[in-house]
C-alpha cells in the first residue's frame, strides 16, 4: 500500500471524478467533490447515514447525473454518454444492490443467466457452464432452482453477486453489502469480495458502515461528510489521523461535527420561553 | 425451462380461443351469414314500391332462403324501383314467370322478397327478369282491409248498422273492431261529427250472427293496452227487445283520455267509482284537488 | 382567494399527470421496436394478463348473458316481441355491455396486478439493476405488459361476448322458450358485421386495453417505491382506468356508431 499520495496517474485510476457538484431538493448532497478509485483495488466510502454514498454510486453507474463536474470511468465521461454508450459500458460494471434486486419471476439460474440472455446469443450448453461458475464460486450451485423468495438475505446477495460477476466486469459496485447479514454469511460476503478482487483483479467499491469488515478488506477508505471527502487513506490508519470527522466517526461519538441535533429553531423559544429568559 | 412451455402452450390456447369466439361471432351472429359467397345469378324485378325493403336483404321460396337483394335502384325517369336479386346457383330451376312478392317478416320484422313458383317450363337465368311482382303493402293499407267493412265479416253473412252518439271518441277510427265480451263482433265503418248535437255519430257494422244484441244495450269506447288502438265496446243490457239496422245506442261512454285517467288517478287517489262518469269531461267534478 | 388557488393547483396538477402519462407513451412506443427481441416476455405477460382472466371474463360473461336475456324477454314480452330478445342480446352486448364491462373487469383483474407487479419491481430496485444490467425496462418490463393489455382485451372481449349470447340463448330459448330458430334468425338478421362486431367490439377494446395498459403500468413505473404508494397506484389504476372507459366509451361511441 504505497499509494496513499492523493494525485495518481491517469491510468492508475480507474474512475476519476472531478469537481462534481449535485443539488437535490435545495440540498447540496455533492460539492465540488475530488475523487479516485484505484484500478485493482477494494475501495471502501464511507460517511455518515445520508451523504449520498448510494448516490455517489448511482453517479459513477450513470443512474444519476451531477449538475457540474465530471465522472471519468475508464476514460469516458459518464454524463455525456448517450444512452447506448451508456448501456455498453455499463455491461462491463457489475452493481450489488442494497436488497439484492433479484428478479422475483425467475429461479437463481435464470436470474444469473438473466444478462446472458439479454446481451449475448450464446449456446444454452455455454450459459449453463458459465452460470454454474459462477454459482458454485458464490457456493450457491445446489440452489440453481430456488426462487429468490425462497432464499435468506445472505444467499440473496450471494445470488446477486453471481449475476454481478457473470460478465466478468472491470469493476464491481457493492451498496452497503453487510446490511443485515449475520456473522457467518457476513463473512462469506467478506471472502467474496477479496477472492473476487485477487483472483480477478476486478476494481471494486464498497459503501459501506462496518469499520471492522472494511479494515479486513479494503485497500483504501473515502470518508465523505458534507459534500466533500474529509478523509482519505489506509483503512488502518485512517482512525488516527486526528481530523474531528474522523474521531466522531470512527469513535462513534454521538456529537460532533455531525451534530445530534437537527438544526431547529432556539429551544426555549420552540417550548414558549422568551429567548434569554431561562 | 417446462414452466415456460407451459406458459406458451396457455398463451397459445388463450390466443387460438380468443380468435376463434371473433370468428364464430362475426360469422354466426351477424349478417355475414346471410350474405352470400357461392356462386350465384342475378336476376332483376321491377316494384312500384319496396317500403322498407334494404339491401342485403333475404330473398326466400317458400320460407327458405335462395339469395339475397343484392342492389336497389331507381329506375331512371320513372316512379319505378329497379331491384336486383342475387339468387345461389343451387337453386337455379326456378320457373321464369314466377312472382315476386315484398313480405314483411312478422309485424316488426324487416322486409324480404319472396317468390311464388309459377308453371312455366322455362328457368330463371342469369340476367333474366322477373316480370310479375306485388309491390309492399302499406300496413294501414292492410289493417284496414283486415278489419274494414270489407273484412271477413262482411262475408259470411253481411251486416247490420247501428249508431251510437259520444261526447268524444279519442282515435276511434274507422275499421276499429266492435268487441262484445271481448270478442270482435264487426267494425267501425264512420265516425262523424253531429253538426246539432255538438258531438261524435258513430256508425257501426255489426255481424248479422250477432242479432241477438238487446236495445238498452250500452256503447263504449275502451282502449286495448296502454299504447294499443281503441275500440268500440257493447255491454249487453236486459232489453227483451234485439238490436236492429238503424237503431241508435242511447247509453254510451266516451274515450277516457289518459290526461284525465292520470288527472283522476292523481287527485282522488282511487280510480273506482269513475264507471259512471260518462263523457270526457270528469276532471272537473274534482275541482282543486291540488295538493 | 386560496380555494381557487387550490383548484387551479388540481386543474394544472391533472393536466400535469395527462401530460406525463402522454410522454410515457411515447417512450413505450419508441421502445417497442426495441422490445420485440422479448418476445417471449410478451408471451409470458399475455398468458398473465389474458389467460388468467379468462376465467372471470368468461363467468360474468355468461351472467349477464343470462340477465339480459331474462330481463329482456320480460320487457320485450309487454310489446310481443319476444323474438327479438336474440338480437337485441347480441347488439347490446357487441356494442356496449361487451366491451366496457370487459374492460372494467381486466383493469380490476390485470389492470392492478400490473401497476402492483412494476411498483413492487421499483420497490425492490428490480427496475433498477435491469438498467444497471443494461436492459431498458421501458423495452423490457413496460412494453411487452402494454402490448400484452392490448392484444389481450379484445380477445377477452370475444369470449366474453361468446360466453354473453351463449348466457341469452340459454335463459330466453331453454328456459323461455322463445324459438330458437327464431333467436338466431333475428340476431342474424339485425347485427351487422361492420358496425356492430368491428367497429363496436373490436375497435372499442382495443382503445379500452391501450388505455387500461397504458394507465397500468404509467401507475406502476411512477409509484413511489414503497409498500404505501404501491397500494395507492394501484387504487388509482381501477379508479383512473373506470373513468376513462366510461368517458371514452361515450366519445367512441359518438365517432364510430
Amino acid at each position: 500500500m504505497t499509494d496513499t499520495v492523493q494525485a495518481q496517474p491517469d491510468d492508475r485510476a480507474l474512475v476519476r471524478i472531478r469537481g462534481l457538484t449535485t443539488v437535490l431538493n435545495g440540498k447540496t448532497v455533492f460539492d465540488k467533490l475530488d475523487l479516485d478509485i484505484p484500478r485493482g483495488k477494494v475501495t471502501a466510502i464511507m460517511g455518515p447515514s445520508g451523504t449520498g454514498k448510494t448516490t455517489l454510486l448511482k453517479h459513477i453507474t450513470g443512474q444519476m447525473r451531477g449538475d457540474a463536474g465530471q465522472v471519468m470511468v475508464a476514460g469516458k465521461n459518464v454524463p455525456e454518454l448517450s444512452r447506448e454508450a451508456l448501456f455498453e459500458l455499463r455491461e462491463r460494471i457489475g452493481y450489488l444492490f442494497q436488497n439484492s434486486a433479484l428478479l422475483t419471476d425467475f429461479d437463481v439460474f435464470e436470474n444469473v443467466a438473466f444478462p446472458l440472455r439479454q446481451h449475448t446469443k450464446l449456446p444454452e450448453v455455454l450459459i449453463r457452464n458459465i452460470v454454474l461458475t459462477k454459482l458454485q464460486a458464490v457456493g450457491l450451485r445446489g440452489a440453481a432452482s430456488l426462487l429468490p423468495s425462497e432464499l435468506s438475505g445472505g444467499m440473496a446477495r450471494r445470488v446477486a453477486l453471481a449475476r454481478a460477476i457473470v460478465f466478468d466486469p472491470m469493476l464491481i459496485l457493492y451498496d452497503e453489502p453487510f446490511v443485515g447479514l449475520d456473522p457467518i454469511a457476513l463473512n462469506q460476503v467478506l471472502k467474496l469480495i477479496r477472492t473476487l478482487n485477487e483472483t480477478l483483479g476486478i476494481t471494486s467499491v464498497l459503501v459501506a458502515h462496518e469499520l471492522e469488515a472494511i479494515k479486513q478488506v479494503a485497500d483504501r477508505v473515502y470518508l465523505i461528510a458534507n459534500g466533500k471527502v474529509v478523509a482519505q487513506g489506509d483503512p488502518k490508519t485512517i482512525a488516527n489521523d486526528g481530523s474531528p470527522w474522523t474521531r466522531q466517526f470512527f469513535g462513534g461519538e454521538a456529537d460532533g461535527p455531525v451534530p445530534f441535533q437537527y438544526p431547529a429553531d432556539d429551544y426555549g423559544q420552540a417550548l414558549g420561553f422568551r429567548q434569554g429568559a431561562a | 425451462m417446462s414452466q415456460r412451455k407451459s406458459y406458451a402452450v396457455g398463451t397459445g390456447l388463450f390466443i387460438v380461443l380468443g380468435f376463434a369466439a371473433l370468428a364464430y361471432l362475426a360469422t354466426q351472429t351477424t349478417s355475414v351469414v346471410n350474405s352470400h359467397q357461392g356462386a350465384s345469378y342475378t336476376v332483376d324485378a321491377q316494384f312500384s314500391d319496396i317500403g322498407q325493403l334494404k339491401e342485403r336483404a333475404p330473398v326466400k321460396v317458400a320460407g327458405v332462403r335462395v339469395g339475397q337483394v343484392q342492389s336497389i335502384t331507381l329506375d331512371p325517369g320513372k316512379a319505378v324501383a329497379d331491384v336486383t336479386l342475387l339468387i345461389d346457383k343451387k337453386f337455379s330451376q326456378i320457373p321464369a314467370n314466377s312472382v315476386a312478392t315484398i313480405y314483411t317478416s312478422g309485424l316488426l320484422g324487416d322486409q324480404y322478397v319472396g317468390l311464388q313458383y309459377g308453371n312455366a317450363k322455362a328457368y330463371l337465368a342469369n340476367g333474366s327478369h322477373v316480370g310479375l311482382t306485388k309491390s309492399t303493402q302499406p300496413l294501414e293499407e292492410m289493417l284496414s282491409k283486415f278489419l274494414g267493412s270489407n273484412g271477413a265479416a262482411d262475408a259470411i253473412g253481411g251486416t247490420y248498422k247501428v249508431t251510437a252518439h259520444f261526447t268524444n271518441v279519442g282515435a276511434l277510427t274507422v275499421g276499429a273492431p266492435v268487441k262484445m265480451a271481448g270478442v270482435a263482433i264487426g267494425s267501425v265503418s264512420d265516425v262523424k261529427a253531429d253538426p246539432v248535437k255538438l258531438d261524435a255519430t258513430v256508425t257501426m257494422s255489426i255481424n248479422k250472427q250477432y242479432n241477438q244484441i238487446p236495445d238498452d244495450s250500452a256503447a263504449a269506447i275502451f282502449t286495448s293496452g296502454l299504447i294499443g288502438t281503441q275500440y268500440v265496446a257493447i255491454q249487453p243490457g236486459g232489453s227483451p227487445n234485439s238490436l236492429k239496422e238503424g237503431d241508435q245506442l242511447v247509453l254510451t261512454q266516451s274515450a277516457v283520455q289518459l290526461e284525465d285517467l292520470i288527472g283522476k288517478f292523481l287527485v282522488s287517489g282511487s280510480p273506482s267509482g269513475n264507471n259512471n262518469n260518462a263523457g270526457g269531461n270528469g276532471s272537473s267534478n274534482q275541482p282543486a284537488g291540488k295538493h | 382567494m386560496s380555494a381557487q388557488l387550490g383548484r387551479e393547483n388540481i386543474l394544472i396538477g391533472s393536466l400535469a399527470q395527462i401530460g406525463r402519462c402522454g410522454l410515457f407513451l411515447l417512450r413505450i412506443l419508441t421502445a417497442i421496436p426495441l422490445s420485440m427481441r422479448y418476445a417471449r416476455e410478451t408471451v409470458r405477460q399475455l398468458w398473465f394478463v389474458g389467460a388468467m382472466s379468462l376465467t372471470i371474463i368468461m363467468t360474468c360473461g355468461l351472467f349477464v348473458g343470462m340477465v339480459l336475456g331474462l330481463q329482456l324477454y320480460h320487457v320485450l314480452a309487454i310489446f310481443g316481441g319476444t323474438s327479438a330478445t336474440g338480437s337485441v342480446v347480441a347488439l347490446a352486448v357487441y356494442r356496449e355491455l361487451g366491451p366496457v364491462v370487459t374492460a372494467l373487469l381486466f383493469a380490476g383483474r390485470a389492470g392492478t396486478s400490473i401497476t402492483a407487479e412494476i411498483g413492487l419491481m421499483r420497490a425492490t430496485d428490480q427496475i433498477a439493476a435491469m438498467e444497471m444490467m443494461a436492459v431498458d425496462p421501458i423495452a423490457y418490463v413496460i412494453a411487452p405488459r402494454f402490448l400484452a393489455g392490448l392484444v389481450a382485451m379484445p380477445l377477452l372481449c370475444c369470449v366474453f361476448c361468446g360466453l354473453s349470447i351463449f348466457g341469452g340463448h340459454l335463459v330466453a330459448v331453454d328456459w323461455l322458450g322463445v324459438d330458437n330458430g327464431t333467436f338466431w334468425s333475428n340476431m342474424t338478421a339485425n347485427v351487422n358485421v361492420w358496425n356492430d362486431v368491428v367497429n363496436g367490439l373490436i375497435w372499442k377494446s382495443l382503445v379500452f386495453g391501450a388505455v387500461i395498459s397504458l394507465i397500468a403500468v404509467f401507475q406502476g413505473y411512477t409509484t413511489p417505491p414503497t409498500s404505501e404508494g404501491v397500494a395507492y397506484a394501484t387504487t388509482r389504476t381501477v379508479v383512473t382506468s373506470s373513468i376513462a372507459i366510461l368517458a371514452l366509451d361515450f366519445v367512441l361511441t359518438a365517432f364510430l356508431m
